[in-house]
């Protein structure tokens, strides 16, 4: 019994040791061809949704984000506040903003766009706008007559939002912020473009020009965001939110917005898109094996007629499928890892909300590998089953 | 008294091509004795190999039976004909059906790995491939053997589980005149010296003379 039990393994590894060579990597690059058309997919949508989460933390909410209580418009005690949160594990910047009441007119030209006051060295540490000057520099502490300003903001040719923008200013020009009651000329400092248009239909002013307009506001901030490394543990939140801040403390997700939903939507075209990729994957793999042993029918009915049991030509088969499975994961995993994705993060796919590379998580590369494998498995399973049960003769003579 | 070893019983089988019927046998009744050299003939479509078929247990009979053993064999399920196939009967076919993939012995050890050890199995095989007079071709592929040696590893096989009978099918059809004789004189010496009953089907006038008793098919009834 127990060499019965052998006899598959000794079969399949025959078949493996002695069939076609050809045949055999042919067969297992065509396995690698459809387990990297199932990763490839879902690993761009990884990238994008990873992608579009990146820019939402870098260039808006920090990984958390903190907002005045209900009722109020500020957070009070912002210094107090910023040295409380970097006194937390895992913090590595944080950074008050405080929004700036006021109009931004230029030219003819007015609108109500979101204007912030930063402390630049702090906002350097938490969002990444002062890497995306398209034009002119970022912020410095001391300029108080200075104002950087979105590109969705200045506006101009292929903007996005050009309609509704200053329609092509440019660093050095200048725009009038008005208050209640009177109105303050700044100079533009520079230009940004994060990508994110969101993002960019903002403008920043300096902590200290606003105080000079309006010194009421100077230990106030509207919003706080937080910048964490990966030492951040699950309970960060918690911990922030047991510092005494007169705010209420949100993860970067529930501050998402609108592209929480944009995320949320290409999960689920990534699941459809996955579920796609495996039918599809699923009927290749069941053609290549389904033809491999539709062409040994002839073996398989020979191996019947001298005696030996179906079940262990099935499992030989099985096998065999199996290590097909197995060598196109390994060589579509190696392909992948070295070949493709090296190729697209030296080449992103360039995108309106951010340049996405390919992500792929270890969930998802082993639920693919295991949907592989089982889709394979059956895929010997079947047509083994199938010819063992057809008449002998008629297997080896092919009627 | 002696007791047959095979008793085909009004052996019918009818083939359905294209709409026709191709009657292959027609009511076949047959008592195979032990040590019996049975060769049987007839022009092709005579139905030769149909009733070798019947009788290696490879198919099912339309109607009659076959007996082996006293074992009325349509009542056996398809896994106990098998394993009667696997411990008592050997097949040779005319086009040798060798595993493209496995040695000369590992084609002859192959059916013995059903029934014992791989180590036994192999030293068996080794036994019975000097027998046919492979003695040195042990480990080539069935490419690399000529006709005549694939058809002696072949006959190798069909005796590795020690059968009591032995059906062969054309087995020198394919063969030239030498090597034909060879295949011939080891059937002859395994049936006189190892009383194993032979059932062969040949249409070689001149193989008739190895025979112990001829049966002629003509349009599916013996004749």
């Amino acid at each position: 019994m127990s060499t019965q039990i052998r006899l598959p393994f000794y079969l399949a590894w025959q078949y493996i040791r002695r069939g076609r060579k050809w045949t055999f990597f042919l067969t297992i690059f065509m396995m690698s061809v459809a387990f990297i058309n199932l990763i490839f997919i879902s690993s761009l949508f990884a990238g994008i949704i990873d992608g579009t989460n990146k820019q939402i933390i870098n260039t808006m909410t920090g990984n958390f984000y903190i907002t005045p209580n209900d009722g109020q418009d500020y957070i009070k005690g912002k210094d107090r506040a910023l040295d409380l949160i970097a006194t937390v594990d895992g913090v590595t910047g944080e950074s008050a903003r405080t929004q700036v009441p006021a109009r931004m007119s230029y030219k003819n030209i007015r609108g109500s766009w979101q204007i912030l006051a930063i402390n630049p060295e702090d906002e350097r540490l938490v969002s990444n706008v002062a890497d995306k000057m398209t034009s002119g520099v970022f912020l410095e502490p001391g300029d108080d007559d200075q104002i950087i300003i979105g590109r969705q903001i200045a506006g101009g040719e292929n903007v996005e939002e050009n309609a509704f923008s200053f329609k092509g200013a440019k660093v050095g020009e200048k725009v009038t912020l008005t208050f209640e009651g009177f109105a303050k000329e700044f100079t533009i400092k520079g230009i940004f473009a994060t990508k994110f248009v969101e993002a960019d239909s903002r403008a920043f002013i300096t902590n200290s020009a606003l105080t000079k307009l309006l010194p009421t506001t100077t230990d106030f901030a509207t919003t706080i965001a937080i910048k964490t490394d990966k030492s951040a543990s699950a309970d960060t939140l918690t911990k922030i939110s047991a510092l005494g801040i007169e705010g209420k403390v949100y993860s970067w997700q529930e501050a998402a917005g609108l592209m929480k939903l944009v995320a949320e939507s290409f999960k689920s075209i990534n699941a459809l898109v996955t579920i796609v990729g495996i039918l599809i994957a699923a009927v290749t793999i069941f053609i290549i094996i389904y033809v491999d042993i539709v062409n040994k029918r002839k073996q398989i009915g020979i191996l019947r007629a001298i005696g030996i049991k179906s079940y262990i030509i099935i499992f030989s088969y099985v096998i065999l499928a199996a290590v097909y499975a197995v060598a196109g994961v390994i060589l579509g995993t190696v392909l992948f890892f070295v070949a493709i994705v090296p190729y697209f993060q030296a080449h992103p796919f360039v995108l309106p909300i951010c340049d996405a590379v390919l992500v792929l998580s270890k969930l998802d590369y082993i639920a693919r590998a295991e949907a592989i494998m089982w889709v394979s498995v059956i895929s010997g399973l079947i047509p083994a089953a199938l010819t063992t049960r057809t008449k002998i003769l008629d297997a080896i003579l092919g009627r | 008294m002696i007791a047959s070893i095979i008793q085909a019983d009004k052996v019918s089988k009818t083939y359905h091509t294209g709409g026709a019927e191709i009657r292959a046998l027609s009511d076949i009744s047959l008592v195979i004795l032990p040590g019996d050299f049975i060769m049987i003939t007839g022009r092709n479509g005579s139905g030769k190999s149909t009733l070798l078929h019947q009788l290696a247990l490879l198919d099912f009979p339309d109607s009659g039976e076959v007996i082996i053993n006293n074992q009325k064999t349509t009542e056996l399920s398809e896994q106990l004909r098998m394993d009667f196939r696997l411990s008592s009967l050997g097949y040779i076919f005319q086009e040798y059906a060798l595993i493209a993939e496995l040695t000369a012995i590992e084609n002859v050890m192959l059916p013995a790995m059903m029934l014992e050890s791989s180590e036994k199995a192999k030293k068996k095989a080794a036994q019975l491939l000097d027998k046919v007079g492979l003695t040195n071709k042990h480990n080539r592929l069935p490419s690399e053997l000529s006709g005549g040696e694939q058809q002696k590893v072949a006959i190798a096989r069909a005796l590795v589980n020690s059968p009591r009978i032995i059906f062969a099918d054309e087995p020198t059809a394919n063969l030239d005149t030498i090597a034909a004789k060879e295949v011939l004189n080891i059937f002859k010496t395994l049936n006189e010296k190892d009383g194993i009953t032979i059932v062969m089907v040949t249409h070689e006038p001149e193989e008739l003379e190895y025979a112990s008793r001829l049966i002629h098919l003509s349009d599916g009834r013996i004749k």
